[in-house]
């Protein structure tokens, strides 16, 4: 067997096997692109985390806040618009994701100005979405009371009527309905109320604190979704810099940037869309 | 039957059909990867550097772990002898009583107990086994320059690095390092006051578990982005060796659950530091409750073991492939069933994340759900029996070349089915209710992540080492290291078997109050023997480790093993770019031995005149 | 969306834009009804409500990931790659929740309600009565 290396000449055609060229794309992307869209699958999976914690915890309570009760209020005062204001908020981060769109298709086209057009007003949405996050933590905070250790949002468990202060009986309430604990010069003031039904009945009682885990899920899932549109603002304005001073045009792979920035940009908004489900509407 | 050795111009092969990416054209005059002393060694974006740093990282954490457990059996032991001659390692450690008989304080018990779990688990099997490994062959295997993103790669170990830094620094804070079991369960992770290693020493903890995720996922996209899109031409998913299918798809395992495990983190620290009580609920410290309440510690234990038990795949699985290699090596066989084996990895790795709470059948999870839990548990068994059966049927009637890498290599399939055995008990959870958080427990997963994973580990660093630093290990000292670690591995871990089935509890600081426990005293004292020799022996394969870097036998032919992938067509010592020249191109899949009369065929070999078709 | 020209796919947004906020409104006024919002004394069954939630987000999701992140436009092995991990999500979802329901059911059992937390006791001085913010009280 001492002349295979003669064997071994003979065959020139190179046979490849199976398709594989090397070197190729199997999934028709690129790394950088491949690893964005990896990275997005673990940061769903963080999220997923979340959200699962919260379903665990709110099957584990008792009694659990209505969302349409608690998120309730507008800005100037307003109340009794349920939803109406995360509505809001939910149309201000969709339109930024189309705007994001156009970003990445004026890119696609090699359009500079267009594209850093486009992103910038994709940042104004992310900015104003932030904004609309601060107005609802500091309303939920400061005039509500609701923190990381306290919920004033109450459920009654029981048909019941409110005692008045002069001792004379007020409204009447069924068991489901929802309360907010009211401060008063900075202290808490429960009302006081008579339980109609269950084996309680009769006594007289004060309203208590709701589950506080609900707050404190609250301010960690939506500040740990705001954290991801905040660093999103932040690589944004990285990337439209950018694009103005013409880095993209020099590269190979022109304004991949701009698309993989963009698919972050997305994936908030499509984290969002479950945090929306989760808090606002179930 | 004697097999003819094919004689294989690899660099005619190189030349001819190699492919040209016009790699050292961009790379000429000075290379930015390897120019001075720190873009070489320290801040190196090479991946067979960043492997040996992660190797290395890996051994210093692994000496201080077995040292740990040396030091807490030593208690466990001898709790009648004086340990005062500690004193001057562990200094306010060694309580000594009035009699002038020292003692391990029952919080450094602990938290060495807990220490040396975290360590081992993570840092030495995780980021030592599946680090190195990773780094050093995904490129050298698939035919690729280097990891997709070099930059991430050299994060991805600088963050392993600063986890090691801070988790280091947590055994010196004079609280003491975190003391509540490795798997960190809520109350005593989630309230600062509740011992004291969970003040100080719990706050490292999780800061250094933190950036040890961080270098995982960043790890882990590189991994698994390099095998998707690097392959240079013909290697095709199905030519892939068994290393990079487990590498691969414990990349993907490690890039599911760690982020999970994020969630539970961050939730842990919102209870620790910011006062919320997600796992905390009815709870009394020194006679006064707490005013954290409706929080469920199950919801840790629940978000922490959804990582958990892939983990434990994410630490067996790259074993598995390195084994499944070096045995195909040195048997001088095909691996038998390649497909079988690449699906079970895939199944196991598919089934790891559903079978998560049957590490929890007691905490006060509905017995309802866990028997779900018990069924996909044991269907685990399927896949893990196919893969030992696979094994076992290479080494049938194979040449088996009895050197080191291959002892470790047979001795990892004895470990893990000693081990695997016992996980069938443990997966009921009608046993289970009996054996919990006994030795029984401790005797299998020792037997079967820790052992075995370790041998998996030891079998590639003596088959690789020739790769790394172009020398070989010592082969003598090498056997004695084998040998030493299987019978002592053995010692330890199978007596303690019959102490769990006895109800004896792990954790326990000593056991001279429980009268039916007695009996064990003098086992108890055995196993501690044999700890300090594994230990010991150990040592010995550390020292030939660093003797062989400088002085072992040099390597001389491109291809010591006789192996068939990609590696071993590089230069002894490959330097930034893995190939001087063009790029390997692959022409058959990667466990051609004894084929056709020749003992062995490389990857890079084109189809023969006369040869039989392969099915790949 | 590489086979569009650009006009098409200007207006490929726009439609976009229609779509996610056509669901959304639709989403908000289901919800408003469900809770008794619009036709007073009505309320959706709890399981259907939260059914058809879910199946809205999902549809806004998959549209967000389909055209915006361009995924349908990719490969199906990328695509397929992606989705198979949920299918984890789904087990771990069914556990949790059952488990953290059973938890409940023991606290309940065991007759360990969880402890009501109770404001601090309301010191008013006399003048001062709470009861005019009782319109917040909701049926």
């Amino acid at each position: 067997m001492a002349d295979h290396s003669t064997v071994a000449e003979a065959h020139h055609e190179v046979d490849y096997g199976p398709a594989w060229k090397g070197a190729d794309k199997p999934l028709k992307a690129g790394y950088g692109k491949l690893m964005m869209w990896y990275f997005l699958l673990t940061d769903a999976f963080t999220f997923s985390g979340f959200l699962i914690s919260y379903a665990t915890l709110r099957a584990s309570s008792l009694t659990w806040p209505d969302s349409d009760f608690v998120f309730s209020t507008f800005p100037g005062g307003l109340h009794h618009m349920p939803l109406i204001f995360v509505t809001l908020m939910t149309f201000v981060l969709i339109v930024s994701s189309v705007t994001m769109v156009r970003a990445v298709q004026e890119g696609k086209r090699e359009n500079k100005n267009g594209a850093a057009f486009w992103l910038g007003m994709t940042i104004i949405g992310g900015l104003t979405f932030l904004g609309c996050q601060a107005w609802e933590w500091t309303n939920l905070i400061k005039n509500e009371g609701m923190t990381l250790f306290t919920n004033p949002f109450g459920k009654h468990t029981t048909d019941g009527v409110y005692i008045n202060e002069d001792g004379s009986e007020g409204e009447h309430f069924a068991a489901g309905a929802n309360y907010i604990v009211h401060r008063h010069h900075g202290q808490w003031a429960p009302k006081k109320y008579k339980v109609l039904s269950g084996p309680e009945k009769g006594q007289v009682k004060y309203q208590a604190f709701g589950p506080r885990e609900f707050g404190a899920l609250f301010f960690v899932i939506t500040g740990f979704h705001g954290f991801h549109v905040f660093s999103g603002v932040v690589i944004l304005f990285i990337i439209m810099l950018n694009v103005i001073s013409g880095v993209y045009v020099k590269r190979r792979n022109g304004y991949e940037m701009v698309e993989k920035v963009g698919l972050y940009w997305h994936f908030v908004d499509l984290v969002w869309v479950f945090v929306f489900l989760v808090f606002y509407l179930l | 039957m004697e097999k003819s050795t094919l004689f294989v111009d690899d660099e005619k092969l190189l030349k001819d059909k190699g492919y040209d990416d016009h790699f050292h054209e961009h790379h000429h005059d000075e290379d930015p990867y390897q120019s001075n002393f720190i873009t070489k060694y320290i801040f190196s974006m090479d991946h067979k550097m960043i492997a040996k740093q992660f190797l290395l990282t890996g051994m210093f954490w692994a000496i201080i772990g077995a040292a740990m457990s040396v030091i807490f059996r030593l208690q466990l032991g001898f709790p009648a002898e004086s340990l005062t001659w500690l004193k001057p390692l562990l200094g306010k450690w060694i309580v000594v009583n009035s009699q002038g008989v020292g003692h391990l304080s029952t919080e450094f018990y602990y938290a060495m107990v807990t220490m040396h779990g975290t360590i081992i688990v993570f840092f030495v099997l995780t980021a030592g086994l599946s680090g190195t490994f990773s780094n050093l062959l995904i490129p050298l295997q698939i035919g690729a320059r280097d990891m997709a993103s070099p930059l991430l790669n050299m994060m991805s170990y600088w963050f392993f690095f600063l986890a090691s830094v801070v988790m280091f620094i947590s055994l010196f804070v004079s609280t003491g390092p975190f003391s509540g079991g490795w798997v960190a369960y809520p109350p005593l992770s989630a309230l600062p006051q509740a011992m004291s290693g969970s003040g100080t020493g719990m706050t490292l903890w999780l800061i250094s578990l933190t950036l040890f995720v961080v270098s995982v996922l960043l790890g882990g996209l590189n991994y698994v982005t390099t095998v998707l899109n690097l392959r240079t031409k013909g290697m095709s998913m199905w030519r892939l060796p068994l290393t990079i299918w487990s590498f691969f798809i414990t990349a993907i395992i490690g890039l599911l659950s760690f982020p999970v495990l994020v969630a539970g983190f961050l939730l842990l620290m919102a209870d620790r530091s910011l006062g919320t009580s997600f796992y905390l609920s009815e709870i009394f410290i020194n006679g006064h409750a707490l005013d954290n309440v409706g929080g469920s510690p199950v919801l840790y234990q629940h978000l922490f073991w959804f990582l958990g038990h892939p983990e434990v795949y994410i630490i067996i699985l790259p074993a598995m492939g390195i084994v499944s290699e070096v045995m195909s090596t040195h048997a001088r066989k095909p691996i038998f069933g390649y497909k079988a084996m690449v699906i079970s990895i895939a199944s196991i790795a598919f089934l790891s994340f559903l079978v998560w709470a049957h590490h929890m059948f007691v905490s006060g999870m509905n017995p309802f759900i866990a028997n779900f839990f018990t069924i996909f548990t044991l269907i685990i068994a399927v896949p893990s029996a196919v893969k030992v059966f696979n094994w076992i049927s290479t080494l049938y009637k194979g040449n088996l070349t009895l050197n080191t890498p291959m002892l470790f290599a047979i001795g990892f399939v004895s470990m893990f089915i000693s081990g695997g055995l016992t996980g069938l008990y443990l997966g009921n959870s009608a046993i289970d209710i009996q054996m919990h958080d006994t030795y029984f427990v401790v005797a299998h997963f020792h037997i079967v992540m820790g052992v075995a994973a370790f041998f998996g580990m030891f079998a590639g660093v003596y088959h690789w080492f020739p790769k790394m630093f172009g020398r070989f290990m010592n082969e003598t000292l090498g056997k004695i290291h084998f040998w030493g670690t299987m019978l002592t591995a053995y010692l330890i871990f199978w007596p303690m078997h019959y102490m769990g089935l006895a109800g004896v509890p792990r954790r326990y600081y000593k056991f001279d109050v429980f009268d039916t426990f007695s009996q064990f005293s003098e086992l108890n004292k055995f196993i501690t023997v044999m700890a300090i020799i594994a230990f010991f022996v150990q040592l010995v394969f550390v020292t030939n480790f660093f003797h062989s870097m400088f002085f072992g036998k040099k390597v001389r032919s491109k291809n010591p093993w006789k192996s068939t992938t990609l590696e071993w067509t590089t230069p002894i010592l490959p330097g930034h770019g893995n190939w001087p020249g063009k790029l390997p191109t692959v022409q058959r899949w990667a466990y051609d031995y004894g084929k056709d009369g020749f003992d062995f065929i490389p990857q890079i070999q084109p189809k023969l005149d006369g040869e039989t078709s392969a099915v790949h | 969306m590489a086979h569009l020209s650009y006009e098409e796919a200007k207006k490929a947004v726009i439609r976009g834009l229609i779509i996610l906020g056509a669901i959304t409104i639709i989403e908000v006024i289901i919800a408003l009804l469900a809770k008794g919002h619009m036709i007073e004394g009505f309320h959706m069954n709890k399981l259907l409500y939260g059914f058809l939630m879910a199946v809205f987000s999902i549809i806004k999701a998959l549209f967000i990931l389909g055209e915006f992140m361009h995924l349908k436009y990719e490969s199906k092995a990328l695509r397929v790659g992606l989705a198979l991990p949920f299918i984890l999500i789904l087990w771990a979802i069914i556990a949790f929740v059952h488990d953290g329901n059973s938890y409940l059911q023991r606290r309940l059992d065991s007759g360990n309600v969880i402890p009501v937390e109770m404001p601090p006791v309301p010191v008013l001085p006399a003048h001062e009565t709470p009861a005019e913010h009782g319109e917040h009280v909701k049926k």
